[in-house]
């Protein structure tokens, strides 16, 4: 016949086009900032990372996994048996068998895909994305019928010309949405993409049940610190943003935008899009960011992002809770781009907002965010009789206070915790007025000089003592201590030191039967997760084990575990503060109401202000190691 | 001791009545005289024996009545004292000290540096008078009380406001018309530390400033923002922190003026433009001296701003109120807000949660308006009334605009009578 | 023509913990002077080229910075006379007062008189520069203002109520320009006969009780301290309320 060539022709050209379209946006990445990956291994881990990794938090949404692997994987199975059936005309009719059955796993899979986006949930993206369960249909049908014949199903030849035009026009539209658009910024870029970005992720450590949640260092020696265009981004970070299948789940789970903060991380990682591409938002057919309309945003890979292209409440928006990180099923690092952004603002164009620069200030001079003496640190402990590094040199535990010191209910935590230790007998000391800081606000904020700096200097005073674990109640100085401090530990003062939250510890207490407890009489309780101390560091056990050991049965709420919705206080976000509609901590307090519990327990004094700076009548909040304190079994004497 | 004399009506009744059993006792108390106790034993009524001496110390008269009778009532009045009139006829040489003079009168910062004036005196030992240096106009009456030997009143209008050159003209004038053995000024943002300044740069000298322990040889001044202690020798100037000596209490003095006529000045480069019409909102949270400040007990936000302005109170507010969208950020008042120095704080609807209690810490007098009796700001309130704050703030408000009427319509007639 | 405007600034000394840092009322002289002059303005230091708390000044977005160098314990005036005496500048800004070494505040004085030049102090805002005159706005005490007017040249002593120094950024600050030249080395002799000691801290003066009486002197050292807990008015009318309030308010003199 005349024109049977023509799909295998149609085929090729479009996968040609795919290609040189996939090239381009390669190029595109390579516009930002080397980083070093090992390109190899990562390519041979891809598969893996994909199968177990991806899909273990896809497998979140049973119904939208299993579309996916019936949609993903009969697409990737039938094209390449249409490349063997089509192209290469391999004419066994097993091949063009396994080719239908591809293509009909596709086609029930693209059926579910359709039927989702018939009422689609507002968090998803329209536009583009909407038209995409057709373009699958009309693929896996066409390539249905095109197969018919060489499976031996149909005669050679059935339909004539006429068919063959009409399977012509359903091969444009559906390897034209498939190869085509995956290789020029269709919505099936995040197949290619999203691979290359498993790949090339910045964080290897995340694959295989890892974890690695700390800020990578500032180079503070370039010609500009923080990212200021979208070209400052590592070259894998572009790569992660061109990764978004604007699936709306980190927009579902984010405090700020929920809070109506001009934040939304879909509508961010999409503008880093258009930055890396350039052009404008036009396009974007998602939710905005609160309070801000459509269209307005445009950049390029050499503007600065925020004259134009991202505000800056938007940036300051984020609590850092990692929330939408955790959520994210293309693995995209929302919080690092973030802070790197904010780099830029806050030490190239010193525009942190509000109280911002008045604490940077403050922990440049006094080396605590409140600017209070430093020689006051200790005096929250004056009638504690707690030994001082600097005296006992060596101890078996070393309590990080942290600047809750400075705070009045914070101290109230401390004191609790001293005296469960007392308790137990535990040999340990703290620093006194030669602790600092962790940096931990002030990294957040973007002052990552002045974090380093911190950070140098609490090594050097760390590495003059021995102790074998470092306890603390702050989860932001452990998140620190733990996870951000071992880029800066030239001389090994944390080597072989296990970092601990005090609830951990306590757990360990309880468990070995160092700590004796009665059980809790109150009222109904419920457990609030700490960004800082859950989804950054992965403990949710040991609290709860806590509370159990009290004989406390936890309500828990809606949103807890690693889906925890933060109280609104991390990320420097009360310093900058911006406006939105409600407040976060109200958000989360009205979570503890749901469950009817009359108490509830933290582990983090900055959970426990904002919660508590909920307006009364409003359940009681309390640290763990408060509550503990309540039901130390005294020893009669 | 109450000051408030009370009569004794019963025992007026008895001294009138000479038949009254107890006529004689009460007669012969009255003068002071012996007292019969039920038992026939005399006894002594103490606080009838002795009076209070000159110098206002009790003494006790030994002559029985030979003295001038002790009053008769049951009280013990206040002596007018005359304080004894310290005099220099001549005087060798003068410590000169230019008060602040706030509002026309001297400040208790004044007072003190007067009282050290003479303290300088008398270790240099000699006649030294203390002279007082004022500009423009002056409200102060008892310049002989504050330890003022010689008072300079230079009321040329050329003085009058801001006239900072002007002054160190006169001033200079004045160092060559009289032997000053020293020029002291308050340490003050009122004018003092900028008048001392200029002198001191005009003569080429090299004031002590901020200094708080002065004797004639040695000087210890502050520096480096209060950190160090310098001890120096006493320089011919020197501005004085508060509380740097004893205010004089215990003699008159003669506030005798010298008059300087045609001092020389020369045209000025600063030209003074008044006071400005400042607003309270304008005032910066933290240096208002009244603050008015609403929490979440408030409901009627209008009538909030309208008392505000109606009291010409800086307006404040808690994190509730800010968090709730009523008052922009910068209003709150708090540990992670502002922290205020106001000498009078109204908590309207505030309860006082542990950070804004941190953020009033130095507030003179708290006022608490609030429904809760029990809340931490009635504890920490000099005076505190339980009820609907809108209802009192509206008397209040009704109270204030009497109140501003009744003046103006004072000052009206007074300009009449005038 | 756009005015040439130098600002003074120092080594500061934070109130909380001693370290050197940016000190308020400088800052606070900068950025008036940015307000004013914008990438014009020049900003000069008499002391150590090497000192870091100078990059938090630079941080504030300026090119450079000009320093005399020279050793802490000669006399700065000196060679600020000198140097400003030869760059033809409108307006001086400094601080009211250093916050460290002597914070006499007379620096600015000693410069007027040297260079006589008229001095205004306690300036919050300058408000316009016209016809050689501007217009300056002086801070008096709780937030009130002065307008006043003085003719150019002259040098203003920035106070704490005037806008505050703007975040210093670390890149830019790192980046500076250090522009060093050295300085006029006259020994501040006077002050090397001074004794400097830690402050100590001054007492405070108790109430003063001059009692005439046994009795006076008995109530002085026994009586209760003022303060404690206040008066609490809640079943009185809301006028007996409202009247107590205002009282106290007229007590205490706020309002007249």
């Amino acid at each position: 016949m005349v024109i049977d060539w023509l799909p295998s022709v149609l085929i090729v050209a479009l996968l040609a086009l795919g290609v040189i379209g996939a090239l381009r946006r390669v190029n595109l990445w390579r516009a930002g900032q080397p980083e070093k990956v090992n390109l190899i291994a990562g390519l041979l881990a891809m598969p893996n990372r994909y199968l177990k990794d991806l899909h273990h938090v896809v497998e979140r949404d049973k119904y939208m996994s299993r579309t996916h692997v019936a949609t993903g994987g009969g697409f990737v199975l039938s094209m390449v048996l249409v490349l063997v059936v089509h192209v290469f005309n391999v004419q066994e009719r097993i091949v063009a068998w396994a080719l239908l059955g591809a293509l009909a796993l596709m086609l029930i899979g693209a059926f579910f895909v359709f039927k989702r986006r018939l009422n689609p949930p507002e968090r998803l993206s329209k536009g583009p994305w909407m038209r995409l369960p057709k373009s699958l249909i009309t693929f896996a049908v066409t390539f249905i019928v095109l197969t018919l014949p060489a499976a031996g199903i149909l005669p050679e030849g059935t339909g004539g010309v006429v068919l063959i035009v009409v399977l012509s026009i359903g091969i444009v539209i559906g390897l034209g949405e498939l190869l085509f658009g995956m290789g020029w910024g269709g919505p099936m870029k995040h197949a290619f993409a999203g691979a290359l970005h498993l790949a090339f992720h910045r964080r290897p450590e995340r694959f295989g049940g890892g974890r690695s949640t700390g800020l990578k260092p500032a180079n503070l020696e370039g010609a500009v610190i923080g990212v200021a265009k979208p070209s400052d981004f590592k070259w894998n970070q572009l790569l992660g943003f061109d990764a978004c299948v604007q699936c709306g789940k980190c927009q579902a789970m984010c405090p700020a935008f929920a809070a109506g903060q001009p934040l939304n991380p879909k509508k961010l990682i999409q503008d880093m899009v258009v930055g890396l591409a350039g052009g404008t938002d036009a396009n974007y057919a998602g939710s905005p960011y609160p309070g801000k309309e459509i269209g307005n945003a445009k950049g390029s890979p050499t503007e600065v992002i925020t004259a134009g292209l991202v505000s800056q409440e938007t940036l300051w928006s984020c609590t850092t809770c990692r929330a939408c990180v955790e959520e994210c099923p293309m693995m995209i690092e929302h919080v690092d781009a973030i802070v790197d952004m904010r780099r830029f603002l806050t030490m190239e164009k010193g525009e942190t907002p509000n109280k911002g620069s008045e604490v940077l200030e403050n922990i440049i001079a006094t080396d605590n965010p409140g600017g209070y003496a430093p020689g006051s640190r200790t005096n929250w402990a004056a009638d504690q009789n707690l030994a001082v590094m600097k005296e006992k040199k060596e101890a078996d535990v070393l309590f990080w206070v942290s600047d809750g010191a400075f705070d009045m209910r914070s101290q109230r935590i401390l004191r609790a915790f001293v005296k469960l230790m007392k308790h137990a007998n535990v040999d340990v000391a703290i620093l006194g007025d030669e602790e600092r800081d962790s940096g931990d606000v002030a990294r957040r904020l973007g002052d990552d000089a002045t974090f380093q700096s911190l950070a140098k200097r609490n090594l050097a005073t760390l590495g003059q003592y021995k102790f074998k674990k470092i306890v603390t109640t702050d989860p932001h100085a452990y998140h620190c201590l733990r996870n951000e401090y071992a880029d800066f530990d030239a001389n090994g003062a944390l080597e072989g030191v296990e970092v601990l939250h005090h609830t951990t510890f306590l757990n360990q207490l309880v468990q070995s039967g160092a700590l004796k407890l009665d059980a809790f009489k109150g009222g109904k309780v419920t457990y609030h997760d700490p960004c800082y101390l859950g989804r950054y560091n992965g403990e949710y056990e040991a609290p709860r084990e806590l509370l159990r050991s009290l004989g406390i049965e936890i309500a828990e709420m809606e949103r807890s575990g690693f889906r925890s919705r933060c109280c609104g206080g991390g990320g420097g976000a009360p310093i900058t503060d911006i406006p939105g509609e409600r407040r976060i901590a109200d958000m989360r307090m009205e979570d503890v109401t749901e469950t009817g519990a009359e108490l509830v327990a933290v582990g983090c004094q900055q959970c426990t202000a904002m919660l508590e700076g909920v307006v009364e009548p409003r359940p009681e909040v309390k640290d763990i190691s408060e509550i503990l304190v309540g039901q130390l079994v005294e020893e009669v004497h | 001791m109450s000051d408030i004399i009370r009569r004794d009506p019963r025992a007026e009744w008895i001294i009138r009545n000479r038949l009254h059993p107890l006529h004689d006792q009460y007669v012969s108390q009255e003068e002071g005289g012996e007292i019969r106790g039920p038992s026939g034993i005399i006894r002594k009524f103490p606080h009838k024996v002795g009076f209070i001496g000159p110098n206002g110390v009790k003494r006790i008269d030994r002559l029985k009545g030979n003295a001038a009778s002790a009053t008769g009532k049951r009280s013990s009045a206040t002596q007018e004292v005359q304080l004894p009139l310290h005099q220099i006829s001549s005087p060798e040489f003068y410590v000169v000290v230019v008060p602040d003079l706030v509002g026309g009168r001297l400040t208790s910062h004044d007072k003190d540096i007067l009282g050290l004036a003479h303290k300088l005196i008398s270790e240099h030992g000699g006649q030294g008078a203390v002279a007082a240096l004022c500009f423009g106009e002056v409200k102060e009456e008892h310049f002989d009380l504050a330890g003022v030997d010689r008072l300079i009143h230079l009321n040329d209008p050329a003085f009058d406001g801001y006239a900072p050159e002007a002054r160190v003209q006169a001033l200079a004038y004045v160092d060559t018309q009289l032997t000053v053995k020293h020029w002291l000024f308050p340490d003050s943002v009122h004018g003092g530390a900028d008048l001392g300044s200029r002198l001191a740069a005009k003569l080429g000298e090299r004031p002590a400033t901020q200094a708080w322990q002065v004797t004639a040889e040695q000087v210890v001044c502050r520096g480096a923002s209060s950190s160090l202690d310098i001890s120096r020798a006493m320089p011919r100037i020197a501005m004085l922190l508060e509380e740097c000596g004893d205010a004089i209490d215990e003699t008159r003095h003669e506030a005798s003026s010298i008059e300087f006529a045609d001092i020389p000045l020369l045209e000025g480069h600063i030209v003074d433009k008044g006071l400005m019409d400042v607003d309270p909102n304008a005032i910066p949270l933290a240096e208002a001296e009244f603050i008015l400040s609403a929490g979440n007990g408030i409901h009627n936000w209008d009538q909030f701003h309208q008392a505000a302005a109606t009291l010409g109170a800086t307006e404040g507010a808690s994190r509730v109120a800010v968090d709730d969208g009523f008052m922009p950020r910068i209003r709150q008042v708090g540990a992670t807000g502002t922290w205020v120095t106001a000498r009078v704080y109204i908590a309207v609807g505030i309860s006082g949660a542990i950070q804004h209690m941190q953020g009033i810490g130095q507030v003179d007098k708290v006022v608490a308006i609030n429904t809760d009796a029990g809340c931490d700001m009635v504890k920490r309130a000099a005076l505190s009334v339980i009820g609907d704050s809108e209802e009192i703030l509206s008397e209040l408000m009704a109270l204030v605009n009497a109140h501003r009427n009744q003046a103006s319509s004072e000052s009206e007639e007074n300009s009449h009578a005038a | 023509m756009p005015h040439k405007i130098i600002s003074l600034i120092s080594v500061g000394r934070h109130p909380q913990s001693g370290r050197a840092r940016r000190s308020d009322q400088d800052g606070r002289a900068v950025e008036l002077g940015l307000k004013l002059s914008g990438s014009q303005l020049e900003v000069v230091h008499a002391g150590d080229s090497e000192e870091p708390v100078l990059r938090q000044y630079a941080g504030m977005g300026l090119a450079e910075i000009t320093i005399l160098e020279q050793d802490q314990s000669m006399d700065a005036v000196a060679s600020l006379s000198t140097y400003l005496a030869s760059r033809d500048a409108d307006i001086v800004l400094t601080g009211v007062r250093s916050e460290s070494g002597e914070s006499s505040g007379m620096v600015p004085y000693i410069l007027a008189e040297a260079l006589g030049w008229p001095l205004v102090a306690r300036v919050a805002d300058i408000v316009e520069i016209k016809d050689g005159t501007a217009e300056v706005l002086l801070a008096l005490p709780r937030g009130q203002r002065r307008a006043a007017t003085v003719k150019l040249p002259f040098i203003a002593t920035i106070d704490s109520a005037a806008q505050e120094a703007r975040q210093s950024a670390y890149g830019p600050g790192l980046r500076a320009n250090m522009v060093a030249q050295s300085g006029a080395n006259e020994l501040d002799e006077l002050r090397a006969n001074w004794s400097e000691a830690p402050a100590k801290p001054r007492p405070k003066r108790l109430k003063m009780v001059k009692a005439k009486t046994a009795a006076d002197r008995f109530k002085a050292a026994t009586a209760k301290p003022a303060g404690g807990s206040g008066k609490v008015m809640k079943n009185e009318s809301t006028e007996e309320k409202a009247q107590a309030i205002f009282d106290l308010l007229i007590e205490e003199k706020v309002i007249r």
